[in-house]
């Protein structure tokens, strides 16, 4: 075991950077966690989190709105045309919902309890990209037409 | 006697049984099949875990995984480790992980294919005590984090006993016959990611039993318990929950049911 | 002294802990809790750090036997 991690020392080395040397040897930091999971006493309750109903109910059902919301929006322009109003409510919503899906990610994947301030960092990121794309959306919608014709435009080419 | 004339007419393995044992086996052919067991013991706690094989007689064994366990620890290795304890599932004891699925011992049947090895190990992503033994104290303690009791202000005005409509009653039906064995949480890959924060659906299956018992008026505190994003927003709706339970119960739904009341809370 | 890893610190930390409840023991026995944990921790002095779900199982075990042990109406061990 030991001689492998300094094979693998080794070679890391030689290929990278400085910059990301600690995070390959010594592998990224996380928090470390109570012995079996187990706070206070093992006859102690399990403490939850505390109460907030945004990160709760509220963030719930607005997903379940959105992806209800999203069935009608995306089969509408199938049939009928589409308007500027309805491609716009589609593209929103489309970004909400695929914001909630990868926040739901990273809450499962990096989670604050282990990853701490990289968890923040990540939902930055994600903050960060959504913006992006959602200017991407809104230059879509004011020069191309919105995502439905450009959708059309390149299915037919 | 029996055991006089069986030893006297054959050349069959010495059966260390009782008289129940059937006089017709020495002429049936013995079936024996490979059970890979998952093996690790704390006092060595260097070496690996391994899987190490027993071979069991069908013939000599009763119908149930369970059987074959006690029949390995009773006549092969006694070192091996597990718990059980009603063997008609209904303790919840003897919840492991057979042939990939978790369920009861003594729920599931060996599959008679003499070919295939049946591969038995400990409930997933726990912390293992022994062998086949799971940490469940992580699991408990979030099961008494629901406060799993009647909790009342108004006791009732003859002080005997809370009653309750029968269709009230009926509400807990698919609820109550949860025995925390803890197949469910354990085949929850959210729970194997979050376990920590995440109650997990047998636990949440209890608190939506205590939610809707008519008798109970704690229902405020119980929701607000489970308004925040880890205790039970990490279910995803995976369902093997309800795929796995061994007793037939459907978490799943119980915990999309806890999810509409917090809705409309 | 060469810096230690998260997980040498925690040994480190429960076997200062288990020191420290010692001294919650009664006088005349503690003595006897000291050579107990000292005992324990040689136990498992050849695992070595690389080890590591060996070493968190150990302290895992650690922290269960010490909460055991800090009970107050325990009062000796042998």
């Amino acid at each position: 075991m030991l001689a492998l991690s300094r094979v693998g020392l080794s070679s890391s080395r030689s290929l990278t950077t400085s910059f990301f040397k600690p995070v390959l040897i010594r592998g990224i930091k996380t928090i470390p966690q109570p012995p079996g999971h187990i706070v206070g006493t093992v006859n102690d309750a399990y403490i939850a989190p505390k109460p907030s109903k945004t990160h709760g109910s509220y963030h719930w059902t607005s997903e379940r709105f959105v992806s209800v919301g999203l069935v009608p929006l995306v089969l509408t322009p199938l049939f009928t045309g589409t308007s500027t109003l309805l491609d716009s409510s589609l593209s929103a919503l489309l970004l909400y919902h695929v914001y909630a899906g990868f926040q739901s990610c990273i809450i499962d994947y990096i989670p604050k309890r282990v990853y701490g301030s990289i968890h923040n960092y990540a939902m930055w990121l994600l903050t960060f990209g959504t913006g992006v794309a959602g200017y991407g959306l809104y230059e879509i919608e004011t020069k191309e037409g919105g995502i439905a014709s450009v959708i059309s435009k390149v299915w037919k080419a | 006697m029996f055991r006089n004339l069986l030893r006297s007419n054959s050349f069959a393995p010495v059966v260390r049984s009782s008289a129940r044992t059937l006089a017709t086996e020495a002429s049936v052919p013995a079936r024996l099949k490979t059970f890979q067991i998952y093996r690790w013991s704390p006092d060595t706690p260097e070496i690996e875990p391994k899987m190490q094989s027993y071979e069991v007689d069908l013939n000599k064994c009763g119908p149930m995984v369970l059987d074959a366990i006690l029949k390995i620890k009773n006549e092969q290795d006694s070192t091996l480790t597990f718990r059980r304890s009603c063997r008609e599932g209904i303790c919840g004891s003897c919840a492991m992980n057979i042939g990939g699925t978790n369920t009861l011992a003594c729920l599931c049947r060996i599959d008679t294919d003499t070919n295939k090895d049946l591969k038995i190990y400990p409930l997933p992503h726990m912390f293992i005590v022994r062998d086949l033994v799971p940490d469940l104290t992580h699991f408990y303690k979030q099961y008494k984090s629901i406060q799993p009791y009647l909790q009342r202000e108004t006791h009732p005005a003859d002080g005997r006993e809370n009653l309750q409509s029968i269709e009230d009653r009926a509400k807990l039906d698919g609820l109550y016959e949860c025995i925390l064995c803890a197949c469910c949480s354990t085949s929850c890959p959210s729970y194997w990611w979050n376990q920590q924060e995440y109650l997990g659906p047998a636990v949440l299956m209890q608190a939506y039993r205590w939610l809707i018992d008519s008798r109970d008026e704690a229902g405020k505190l119980r929701r607000e318990m489970l308004q925040n994003s880890m205790s039970l927003y990490r279910c995803h709706t995976i369902m093997n929950c309800s795929r796995t339970c061994p007793k037939g119960l459907n978490p799943g739904k119980a915990i999309a049911e806890i999810k509409k009341q917090l809705a409309f809370d | 002294m060469a810096r230690l890893s998260g997980l040498q610190k925690e040994v480190l930390r429960l076997y200062r802990h288990s020191l420290r409840c010692v001294r919650t023991k009664p006088e005349e026995f503690r003595s006897h809790w000291k050579a107990y944990v000292k005992e324990e921790f040689a136990r498992y002095d050849h695992i070595q750090k690389k080890q590591f779900s060996v070493v968190e199982h150990l302290i895992r075990t650690g922290h269960r036997k010490l909460e055991m042990y800090s009970n107050p109406n325990i009062k000796n061990i042998h």
